[in-house]
């Protein structure tokens, strides 16, 4: 097991530098000058200010040596200057992954088990209204857009209902209060856009375990359990869901990224001081090293959830325990 | 009206203002609580020494002093300087500063941090002209700092406004260091009524009340929160809710509607005197179809400027119909209006050989959609009447926009210009000859050229007579009128709203750009 | 048996099951019994026929403006739904909005289809480092956050109509890549493929005429269902102001509409609805053609 890790994180480690290299050439092929970007920012400057800001940034170098650059310095954990904020890019960034992991996490946590349990109350009774309802539920979250969803909540439940606050992640005024206050007051502004964020993952996996519970309902050792005269929580929880976990850990790590998209239009749309929200700023600003360093600490979040998902695939199924890659 | 009474003080042989309110504070507006100023724009950085804009501008008065601030009639309060005088052939001006500021970092402020301020300013803001005619700034003593111009410049006091001159430490920002980009400028120590707690970039600034400031007895709050939120309608919402209590710069007349019709607060028109925002039509005339006036005068005839102010604006904004903002003392009131009228416009077409129609661009800033986007919709719609085809280019970003603009690759755009107090500071850069500078943006990027033009603003620039400065400016503008480089549409509806309990709230003429030292909250929230 | 191509439906029929009809009219019996199924097929077609007429017939520009901004619906005879911020049509709008916004979603899930089946086919069928190799390709898409990925890809070059397509098609290719190797793995040892490559069928040959059309079924099902993701990810882009101001489509009018909606429902309503009425079509036909394809599953 330990071998298979230590093999995971270095894979983990491949995958990511050629993402930061693709991300590179990419961000380099785009038209225009970041230089330009810079001084336009500034409100203009002289030719002879652009070419101090091309070597400040580095910018006069050939490209290869520039992505060589910013490899090693990436090493150092140095993920350069930011162009419109003018502070180091892994700062920003520090300040606002919390907030995006939380609400990532919280939405995950709401999806699945909300999901879960939905799924499993259908599959008890598969021709009831209620397993109808949520086959019909599940392709209505799914096709409904998000940030739709969300601005729809935020003018019911901010404003036609003031019960939850319509955005940011904590009262403006409570910068200095308790950590108690605090947190329930974090926890107070994460219900909506972690509901919202949910609902679409929420349908999957109600579907998922609603499929998979009817699969493992029928299925001979379930049977054995009911005959023996196991109750029907412990025949549903204990052995059923066991078996109905795997393709919802499955389903889970693939959401990952997807989940993390979703964040972007939630954040954008609650105000949520994320990624999300850092990388609009960067992108309406031509921000190239924002936006590579956004890049990469989101793509380092996808390659760490599937590691995770794998790791728990493992425990969950003792079949695949042994095996190998 | 009260601004010739600025200029002519300027004139003076000694102006120097008696210490009035300032300094004693007002026992019945009460001390304490947290005010929470809500903002959809990011900015950079809070150091307005070398960043333009209104994001920066709010949080750096705050932070800064400045040697002077002014009052709702346009005139110059002490501030840091406690007294100053204009010599007589307005050449030099004197300041003599107040002897208890100190910095927040405990350093007392002396005439060395004026002089290497103003200095810095003019070697690094966009605005060149603000101090352009400044040669050097003598300081005989720690309190007294004497500003030498090359020429007369009437805008000088105007432009030692907090929101222009923020008053730096010299031991602090004077380290070598490129201005610019200078990390102080994320953290900044100044010597105003409220001092930096934290600046989250994107998010919020938090400001807290310097025990020390110089004025005794203020300010009157504990804290002031600047927070950035993006999405106008949660912002909306959390003003109605109380979570935010001021939101100042509002330009979209839903919004406006909206707050009028909450109960819970203020809503005014007042604290914008000074920014006078325009927003217009650029030509680039350079570009061959629309180097001809004609063809320009054809498009302002076309454009029905009492639409989008009755109509798409709701009555919000107001008509400006020349390049000098209309509640400016300097607005000429006989300039062209080029009221609607397709007939003529179709005819000047037809004149200027473009009878058949021609096709343009036109370009927008991204961001305030009713100035820019949904007028760039609709000049798509309205020219199509007289056989010209628009095509709309969204720019993602603004950069994208200001490249296109400021490299000349367009030919019409949307944009919104500040008129910054006095003509000399805002107006001028728009229309000189010698401001058609390749890659800046708001510089003279229509790079339109009139030696008369050119003549009368240089005159107009060092005029120290009133009376004699509006002639030329009034001359200025019937020529600009009649050559069109721009196609000025309204002046920006700006309104704040704030909290019913907030007292004091900024109504001066540079609004939530000045020091804030003087709200209160008539009664806990 | 001399060719390989043209007996490979006997084969399909040979190998899948020892019933007389093809399993593709067992699908269509199926998919015809599906009442979902064919709740969505209806309004999916309708949707088509409405866009058809907003394209071709409606002579209306949808851009005029025609009367006050911010008209609520119902109030005006000749403008049913209202109009908008600028006091255009809303009617004329969704009519002329369809068309671009179908057509963004088709032509990006064809984008993804055409990489996706490609280098998954390629990967497939050959093994080996070639696989390895465009795998890892993959797995350097597939951790981008897409979203985040199509934003960064429209605006650092231009938000236009076909490069919003281009960039749906190039962020969401991954999982079809994925899908089609893993039926390719499963394809390529059977008996039948054996047999073409026997009797020296060329590689290309055997990859796109005898394997792929037996791979067809999951496709089409996928192929279906990123049609709906990708008209979704059009809304998304121009929700966040990156949509193409010269382009009539559904999303475009959700986004310029948003800052609006406090004061104005309407304008953000009708073309949410539908967007969500169309990606809810697409994913009925989706899921029915899942059931038709996989037997298996029919009873759940």
């Amino acid at each position: 097991m330990t071998a298979y890790i230590i093999r995971r994180i270095f894979y983990g480690i491949l995958l990511m530098a050629g993402v930061v290299v693709l991300n590179f050439f990419l961000i380099r092929l785009a038209p225009g000058d970041p230089a330009e970007v810079i001084a336009g920012e500034m409100g203009g400057a002289t030719k002879e200010m652009m070419d101090s800001i091309r070597a400040t940034y580095g910018l006069d170098k050939p490209v290869l040596t520039q992505l060589w650059i910013y490899l090693s310095n990436m090493l150092q954990g140095d993920l350069g200057q930011s162009y419109f904020f003018n502070r180091p890019v892994t700062e920003l960034i520090g300040l606002r992954i919390w907030p995006t992991i939380l609400l990532v996490i919280a939405a995950q946590v709401l999806a699945v088990t909300i999901g879960v349990a939905m799924g499993v109350f259908a599959a008890r009774k598969p021709n009831s209204i209620l397993s109808g309802f949520v086959t019909v539920f599940a392709t209505i979250g799914y096709a409904v857009p998000v940030f739709w969803m969300g601005i729809m909540l935020v003018i019911l439940l901010a404003s036609i209902f003031p019960v939850f606050p319509v955005q940011g992640m904590l009262d403006a005024r409570l910068h200095s209060a308790d950590w108690l206050t605090k947190t329930i007051d974090i926890l107070y502004h994460l219900a909506l856009p972690a509901f919202t964020l949910a609902i679409i993952y929420l349908a999957i996996y109600a579907r998922l375990a609603r499929a998979s519970m009817l699969d493992v309902l029928g299925a001979d050792y379930v049977r054995t359990a009911r005959a023996k005269g196991a109750s029907e929580g412990s025949v549903l929880f204990k052995h059923a869901l066991r078996n109905a976990a795997l393709p919802i850990i499955t389903v889970a790590g693939l959401q990952f990224g997807g989940l993390i998209s979703g964040a972007l239009l939630v954040e954008t749309v609650f105000n949520w001081p994320g990624m999300g929200t850092l990388a609009f700023d960067a992108i309406l600003r031509r921000d190239y090293t924002t936006i590579l360093g956004v890049l990469f600490f989101a793509s380092l979040m996808v390659v760490i959830a599937n590691l995770i998902t794998d790791l728990s695939y493992r425990l969950a199924d003792p079949r695949i325990r042994t095996g190998g890659a | 009206m009260s601004f010739h009474t600025l200029l002519r003080g300027a004139a003076a042989v000694a102006l120097s203002a008696a210490i009035s309110a300032p300094a004693l504070a007002d026992d019945h507006e009460k001390s304490g609580g947290t005010l929470v100023i809500a903002s959809t724009q990011v900015p950079r950085h809070l150091n307005g020494a070398v960043q333009s804009g209104t994001a920066t501008a709010v949080p750096s008065t705050q932070i800064f002093a400045s040697p002077l601030r002014y009052d709702e009639n346009w005139q110059p309060q002490p501030y840091l300087a406690k007294t100053w005088e204009v010599s007589d052939d307005g050449l030099s001006v004197t300041l003599n500063l107040v002897d208890n500021a100190t910095f927040h970092d405990g350093t007392p402020v002396t005439s060395e941090d004026v002089a290497f301020s103003i200095m810095t300013v003019k070697a690094n803001h966009p605005f060149t002209s603000m101090f352009d005619p400044v040669e050097k700034i003598d300081t005989p003593d720690p309190h007294t700092a004497i500003i030498r111009l090359s020429k007369p410049h009437p805008a000088l006091l105007l432009a030692l406004s907090p929101a222009l001159a923020p008053i730096m430490p010299k031991h602090v920002y004077g380290d070598g260091q490129d201005a610019k980009s200078h990390p102080a400028n994320s953290a900044p120590v100044g010597s105003g009524p409220f001092k930096l707690v934290s600046f989250t970039q994107g998010e919020s600034v938090v400001l807290a009340k310097n025990e020390n400031f110089f004025l005794e007895g203020y300010p009157k709050l504990d804290e002031i929160i600047i927070r950035v939120i993006k999405d106008t309608n949660s912002l909306l919402i959390a003003l109605e809710n109380g979570e935010v209590d001021m939101y100042p710069f509002i330009a979209s007349s839903t919004e406006i509607g909206r707050v009028e019709k909450a109960d819970n607060l203020t809503v005014t028109r007042e604290g914008y005197a000074a920014v006078g925002a325009i927003n217009w039509l650029a030509f680039n005339t350079k570009s061959e179809k629309l180097s001809d006036p004609k063809v320009r005068q054809a498009i302002a005839y076309a454009v029905d400027r009492n639409f989008i102010v009755k109509a798409l604006h709701r009555g919000f904004s107001s008509p400006q119909r020349g390049p000098i903002i209309e509640s400016s003392p300097f607005f000429h009131d006989g300039v062209e209006a080029y009221n609607v009228d397709l007939d003529k416009a179709k005819a000047l077409m037809a004149e200027a050989g473009f009878g058949d129609g021609m096709d343009l661009t036109v370009d927008y800033i991204p961001g305030p959609a009713e100035q820019q986007k949904n007028i760039a919709e609709y000049l798509k719609s309205q020219l199509k009447k007289i056989g010209i085809n628009v095509e709309v280019r969204a720019a993602p970003d603004f950069p994208t926009w200001a490249k296109r603009i400021s490299t000349y690759d367009f030919e019409l755009t949307m944009d919104i210009v500040f008129n910054w107090g006095d003509p000399v500071i805002g107006v001028h850069r728009s229309y000189l000859c010698s401001n058609i500078r390749e890659g800046v943006i708001w510089s003279n990027t229509q790079q339109y050229c009139n030696e008369k033009v050119d003549e009368i603003l240089s005159a107009a620039a060092v005029e120290l007579d009133q009376d004699k400065r509006k002639a030329l400016y009034a001359e200025f503008q019937t020529i600009v009128a009649g050559d069109l480089p721009l196609y000025w549409i309204n002046s920006l509806p700006y309104h704040t709203a704030h909290n019913k309990k907030l007292g004091n709230a900024p109504t001066g003429i540079w609004g939530a750009m000045h020091p804030l030292d003087r709200v209160y909250w008539k009664e806990t929230k | 048996m001399t060719d390989p191509a043209t007996s490979a439906p006997d084969l399909l029929q040979g190998t899948g099951s020892a019933e007389a009809q093809s399993p593709l009219r067992e699908a269509w019996r199926m998919f015809r019994r599906n009442i979902p199924a064919l709740v969505g097929t209806a309004i999916l077609f309708v949707i088509i026929i409405v866009t058809i007429y907003g394209s071709f017939l409606y002579t209306g520009d949808p851009y005029d403006i025609v009367w006050a901004p911010h008209e609520p619906p119902g109030v005006t005879p000749e403008f049913p739904l209202g109009t908008d911020y600028l006091g255009r049509d809303l009617i004329a709008g969704l009519l002329v909005g369809g068309g671009p916004t179908l057509v963004v979603g088709a032509s990006a899930a064809a984008l993804t289809m055409l990489i996706g089946v490609s280098i998954g086919a390629t990967s497939g069928y050959f093994g080996g480092w070639i696989d390895n190799l465009l795998m890892r390709f993959t797995e350097f898409f597939q951790v981008l956050p897409a979203l985040l990925f199509a934003m960064v890809l429209v605006t650092l070059f231009s938000p236009s109509l076909t490069m919003i397509a281009i960039a749906i098609g190039v962020v969401s290719w991954p999982q079809t890549a994925r899908l089609t190797r893993a039926e390719f793995l499963k394809i390529k040892n059977l008996e039948y493929v054996t047999a073409a490559r026997a009797i020296g069928a060329k590689n290309g040959r055997i990859m796109w005429r005898v394997i792929l059309p037996n791979a067809l079924p999951p496709l089409i099902v996928s192929a279906t269902l990123t049609v709906g993701v990708a008209i979704l990810f059009e809304a998304g882009l121009s929700f966040l102001g990156l949509g193409d101001p010269n382009t009539m489509s559904w999303g475009l009018m959700i986004g310029s509409n948003r800052e609006y909606i406090l004061q104005a429902w309407w304008p953000v309503t009708f073309p949410g609805l539908a967007i969500f009425l169309t990606v809810f079509a697409v994913s009925l036909i989706g899921d029915g053609l899942n059931d038709a394809f996989n037997p298996k599953l029919r009873e759940r």
